[in-house]
Order: C-alpha cells, then sequence, then structure tokens
C-alpha cells in the first residue's frame, strides 16, 4: 500500500475502529500519560497531511432517536453548516451540505464506509479528482448527561483551505460549525425545536 | 407595536418595532400589562455588559395576558401569565435538575459563542439581557415572543393585581434564592450588602427562613430605611467602617453569612473601587468588585457567601486567600426563577407576603427613558419603576 492509498484506507479504519484518543500514534516507550482525545491536542491537530477536528455533545435520547434524527429530520438538514447527511434514499451515501461543498475546492462524493448499528458511522470521500474528507460519528452512553455523540471529520486542507480562508480558518471553521450542528441535533431532539431569537418567522 | 430600545449607553428610546409572532411550535405570544426595570438594566444602560446592539429591546421582568399560542404551548389565549426571565427548555440534563439558568438548550448556537470564549460555555437564554445569553427581545414592549411556554410562564390567577406578582419574574425569586444560598440556620446573623429590590428582597427572605439577625448595609437613606421597616439593622457605609462595625454588632465573630445584593456597579471612593471605576471606565476591567471583597473579608471563618450580584468579568484584587484560609462557601448564579415561583406565588396568595411594597413609580412605558435615568440617578425615592405599556 503506498502512503497515499495508507492514509486514504489507513485514516478511514482509524475513524471507523478506535475509541477515545485514536488519532494519536501511541509510543509505548515514552508514555504520553494523557487521556483527552488527539483532536484536542495543543499542537498537531493532524493525522497524516489531514487537519482533523471534532465536537462532542451529550444527548438525553436513545441511540435510535438520534441516528434517526440525524437521518431523517429535514428541520435539521436545512440549518446544518458542516455535518455530512446520511439520506435515506441512497443508504451508503452522505450529503455534504451546502457549506461544506461551498468550502471544498473540488467536488464531494462522501460514502459511508462503517456502520455499527447505534453505535457508528464513518465515512470518506471517494475519487482522486475530488476533495478528500473522512470522518465518523461516534456514540456512547454518558450516564445521566445521556448519549454522547462525538463526531471527528478529517480533511486534506488543500481541497479546503484556499487563498481567502487559510488553513486554521479552514480548520476553526469546521470545528465550530460541527459543534453547532451538534447543539441544533441535541435542542431539536430534546426540546423538539431550535432555538432562535427571531421574532417573526420571516425576520432574519 | 412600541417597545423601549438600547441606543446606546444611558440611551432609551421607545421606538415602534415590528409586532412578535410565533416562531416556534412551543411558543406564545403574551401581551404585556406590566413590567419593570431592573438593577441588572442599569449594567446594560450603563454599558457594562458587551452584546448589546442598537434598537435591542430591553426588559426582562414581566407579565401579562396570552394572545396567542403555538402548537405545543399549552397555554390558552387570554390566560394571565408571569415570565421568569431565564429562559429554559425544561428538557435537558440541568433543566431535570432544576438549574434553569444553566439550561444547555436555551441560547441559540449563533450567540454562544462569545460567553462560551468567555465563562467556558455558553451559557442560558434570557429576555432582553444582551446577545450574551441568546439576543432575546425583551419585556419592556407591548408583546413579547416567549419560547416554550409550556414550562416557562408561572400561571396566575385573576384576581390578583399585577403589582402583588409581577415581581414573581425576577427579584422575589432572586432574593429567595440568595438566603437559600446562604444556608441559613435559624437564629443566624446575616449581613447584606445592597438595599434595592434584590437587597431589600434577601433581607426578607433572610427572614423567612429562619434568620435571627439581619444587618442591612447601603450609603442611600431612602432605601436603608425600606431595610429597617424590614427589621433589619441598617449600616450606612459612608458613615461607618463596615469591617470594624460588623466587627462589633457580632460580638466579633462576624456574620454567619453574608450576601452580596450589589454585583458589578458598587458605589463608593475605597481605593480598589477608585482603581475598578477607572478600569471600567477605560475598558480594561469590567466588575467593581469591592463589596464582594469586602463581604468576603467580613464574612466569619467557616461562613457562607451568597452572591446574587451580576459580574461579568474578571476581578482582580479577589481575596482567594480569605475565601480558602477561613474555609468559606461561595454560591451564586442567575437565579433558577421558575423553580421557586409556584411556592412564592402560594405565599403571596396566602397574604404572607406582598412584594408590591417595593414599587415607587409607576410610569407609562413611553415614560422608559426617564424611568432608567432616575432609577440609576435618584435611588434614594426611586427605589422601583414599573411601567404599562
Ligand atoms: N442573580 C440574579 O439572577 C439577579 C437578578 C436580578 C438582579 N441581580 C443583580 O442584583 C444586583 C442588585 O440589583 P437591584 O435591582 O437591587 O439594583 P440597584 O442598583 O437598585 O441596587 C443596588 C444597591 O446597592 C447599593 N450600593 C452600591 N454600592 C454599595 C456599597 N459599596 N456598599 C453598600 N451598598 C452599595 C446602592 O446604593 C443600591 O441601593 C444587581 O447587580 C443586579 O444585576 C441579579
Ligand atoms: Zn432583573
Ligand atoms: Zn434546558
Amino acid at each position: 500500500m503506498n502512503l497515499a492509498n495508507w492514509a486514504r484506507y489507513g485514516l478511514a479504519a482509524t475513524l471507523a475502529t478506535a475509541a477515545g484518543g485514536v488519532l494519536m500514534i501511541r509510543r509505548p516507550t515514552h508514555a504520553n500519560h494523557d487521556a483527552a482525545p488527539a483532536r484536542s491536542a495543543r499542537h498537531a491537530r493532524r493525522f497524516g497531511d489531514y487537519r482533523v477536528t471534532g465536537a462532542t455533545v451529550s444527548i438525553r435520547a436513545t441511540p435510535e432517536q438520534i441516528l434517526d434524527c440525524w437521518q431523517s429530520d429535514p428541520q435539521l438538514w436545512r440549518d446544518l453548516e458542516y455535518l455530512p447527511i446520511p439520506e435515506g434514499n441512497q443508504p451508503d451515501l452522505l450529503l455534504p451540505s451546502a457549506e461544506l461543498r461551498a468550502m471544498a475546492s473540488r467536488p464531494l462524493l462522501i460514502r459511508i464506509v462503517t456502520r455499527r448499528e447505534g453505535e457508528l458511522i464513518a465515512w470518506a470521500s471517494e475519487g482522486d479528482d475530488h476533495a478528500d474528507m473522512h470522518g465518523r460519528m461516534r456514540l456512547h452512553d454518558n450516564g445521566a448527561k445521556g448519549i454522547a455523540v462525538e463526531v471527528i471529520m478529517a480533511v486534506r486542507p488543500r481541497d479546503f483551505a484556499s487563498t481567502l480562508k487559510t488553513e486554521a480558518m479552514m480548520a476553526e471553521a469546521l470545528k465550530l460549525g460541527i459543534l453547532r450542528d451538534l447543539r441544533r441535533m441535541k435542542m431539536l431532539i430534546e426540546t423538539g425545536e431550535i432555538a432562535t431569537a427571531r421574532m417573526r418567522p420571516d425576520a432574519a | 407595536m412600541r417597545a423601549a430600545t438600547f441606543q446606546g449607553k444611558g440611551h432609551i428610546e421607545v421606538r415602534q418595532m415590528p409586532d412578535p409572532k410565533i416562531v416556534n411550535p412551543r411558543d406564545a405570544i403574551v401581551e404585556v400589562t406590566s413590567t419593570a426595570i431592573c438593577g441588572s438594566d442599569l449594567h446594560l444602560y450603563d454599558g457594562v455588559i458587551p452584546g448589546v446592539e442598537k434598537d435591542d429591546i430591553l426588559g426582562h421582568e414581566f407579565m401579562g395576558r396570552v394572545v396567542d399560542v403555538g402548537r405545543e404551548s399549552t397555554l390558552t389565549i387570554g390566560q394571565r401569565v408571569v415570565v421568569p426571565f431565564t429562559i429554559f427548555c425544561g428538557q435537558c440534563f440541568q433543566c431535570a435538575d432544576q438549574r434553569y439558568s444553566a439550561c444547555d438548550n436555551s441560547c441559540p448556537v449563533e450567540n454562544q459563542q462569545v460567553a462560551e470564549k468567555a465563562f467556558g460555555y455558553p451559557l442560558a437564554g434570557m429576555f432582553g439581557y444582551s446577545h450574551l445569553t441568546g439576543g432575546y427581545a425583551g419585556g419592556q414592549a407591548e408583546l413579547v415572543r416567549v419560547p416554550y411556554s409550556d414550562v416557562i410562564p408561572q400561571i396566575v390567577p385573576d384576581d390578583i393585581p399585577d403589582d402583588r406578582l409581577l415581581f414573581l419574574s425576577d427579584i422575589l425569586p432572586t432574593g429567595w434564592m440568595a438566603a437559600l444560598n446562604a444556608e441559613i440556620e435559624p437564629g443566624d446573623t446575616i449581613a447584606v450588602w445592597g438595599c434595592g429590590p434584590v437587597g431589600l428582597f434577601s433581607i426578607l427572605s433572610a427572614f423567612h427562613q429562619g434568620a435571627g439577625r439581619v444587618i442591612a448595609i447601603d450609603g442611600v437613606p431612602g432605601r436603608l430605611a425600606m431595610a429597617e421597616g424590614l427589621g433589619a439593622e441598617p449600616v450606612n457605609f459612608h458613615e461607618t467602617d463596615i469591617l470594624d462595625g460588623l466587627m462589633q454588632m457580632t460580638g466579633g465573630v462576624g456574620p454567619d453569612a453574608v450576601i452580596d445584593a450589589i454585583g458589578m456597579e458598587s458605589h463608593g471612593f475605597s481605593i480598589d473601587n477608585i482603581a475598578d471605576r477607572i478600569k471600567q471606565t477605560v475598558g480594561m476591567g469590567q466588575d467593581r468588585a469591592h463589596v464582594l471583597r469586602q463581604a468576603i473579608l467580613a464574612c466569619r471563618k467557616g461562613g457562607r457567601v451568597s452572591v446574587p450580584g451580576v459580574y461579568g468579568g474578571k476581578a482582580d484584587l479577589f481575596p482567594l486567600g480569605a475565601l480558602m484560609q477561613k474555609g468559606l462557601q461561595l454560591r451564586t448564579g442567575q437565579t433558577h426563577v421558575r423553580r421557586y415561583t409556584e411556592e412564592l406565588l402560594d405565599m403571596i396568595e396566602r397574604d404572607v407576603i406582598d412584594p408590591s411594597f417595593l414599587i415607587s413609580h409607576r410610569l407609562p412605558l413611553d415614560d422608559a427613558a426617564r424611568g432608567y435615568r432616575n432609577f440609576r440617578d435618584h435611588q434614594d425615592d426611586w427605589i422601583k419603576v414599573v411601567m404599562q405599556p
């Protein structure tokens, strides 16, 4: 497997299988006593050529309700910024949101590579002439706080950063966007609506 | 509709604004019958809380009648409600434990970032209280959109006048929670800084919760007289060295619990307060924390510190050593208003409490600018302003 292929499939596999501090390559000889997830690392939020971002929320609902909202609630879809959507009609594809498509400098086709019922959906982009991204949503029990929903996205900066948006800005926008998307999902599932301060349906 | 709007520091104007409509299914629209100006509004008025924009509608103490409901609202048109100022969803992990002012879901995601950067997490929504708390339009208006109307409003009986009910929206529960946070044991001596509406209701609540003595500290004679009327022992900080005075009044022990009902705009000419004022004026600091410092020093060893007064920044010269070395407990927060409204309404209905004694001025909403100015500048007789739209 050449390096590019390793980066591509190896990353997808890592995102799909590992838990917690997955993305850090562990070196048992000088152990880093740090249980925080790798995407919170101070220095390189990177994996190979990829820039890694992500966010976590806890939602008081069952894993089925959470996945169901993500897969089938048009009200959520309307507001999502960067989280791709698993659309029912094409069971193995994810639809990139409009913002994500606009951020990518090349076309983006995302395929689900792993699905573990009620626990994990991992995805990877397709095509060498396409923008390159990988990601996963993982659900795990967080006791009285609900189900922790964690999304990690790894993107190849050259396909998403631009002259207008530097790599750091791109990564920041993605990170914030994913967090906001997850919080919208939490609102919708827990309260039945997405909070807004608008005074009228037609107001900006 | 007409509404009191923020036009800049020290500049309130009643303007014509678009009527609110139902946006989300749990919304209701309330036609305001009474609304008050709060000490917290003065922090906005004085420009010491960031995130207020031109044309923002102010006001978080209001009550009225339901005039429209969303399909998931449980209210009915015509119902009379008092609306707590903290906006909460009722379903998140925080709300499940009645920590309503810590609700995870009520601040729109677009408005979460500044508070998250400043405080580590986004805040809950509040009516009319800057974009840090969601950017929701407030209640100093003819009409208000009330989200989560199936859980937030307190339904109130028709036969009790507004004046006795309005303060359930904020300051009565705030005084009540301030006293609860002081964990009063029967017979305790409690010192309360500030005889504004929040301080006065803290005094009232402290007695209801078993305090033996309450010492009330302020610099405004008219307000000290009201505290005395509630049974407190008044101390004027212009005339008394507070630490010395409290020591003598408590037989050298110190108060069992202290309540800071003043917050970030402390008055007075102590050195720390002058320094804070300069920092606040030039934008280098947000809080004038003189009273909190003094209260922590005055509190007896192993005592409790309750802080209903609002702070927003990173006060310096904070007496962390006194807090730690004396083993004090510190409790604070925006009030979880709705947690207390049933109990307090019951006390109002049974005539145990009549909060209307606080009202010093009634104005039409159109006079909001005058109300704000006088409530800030003439504290001796402008104790609490209630406006009718
Ligand atoms: N925690 C909450 O949810 C909540 C709710 C409502 C109000 N508040 C806050 O409570 C505080 C008081 O509100 P209010 O409506 O009573 O305000 P207010 O401005 O009417 O009263 C403040 C009082 O403090 C007195 N004071 C100022 N400096 C003093 C000093 N150095 N020593 C003694 N007294 C001093 C003033 O003379 C005045 O009487 C404000 O900070 C307000 O924002 C908090
Ligand atoms: Zn208030
Ligand atoms: Zn909530």
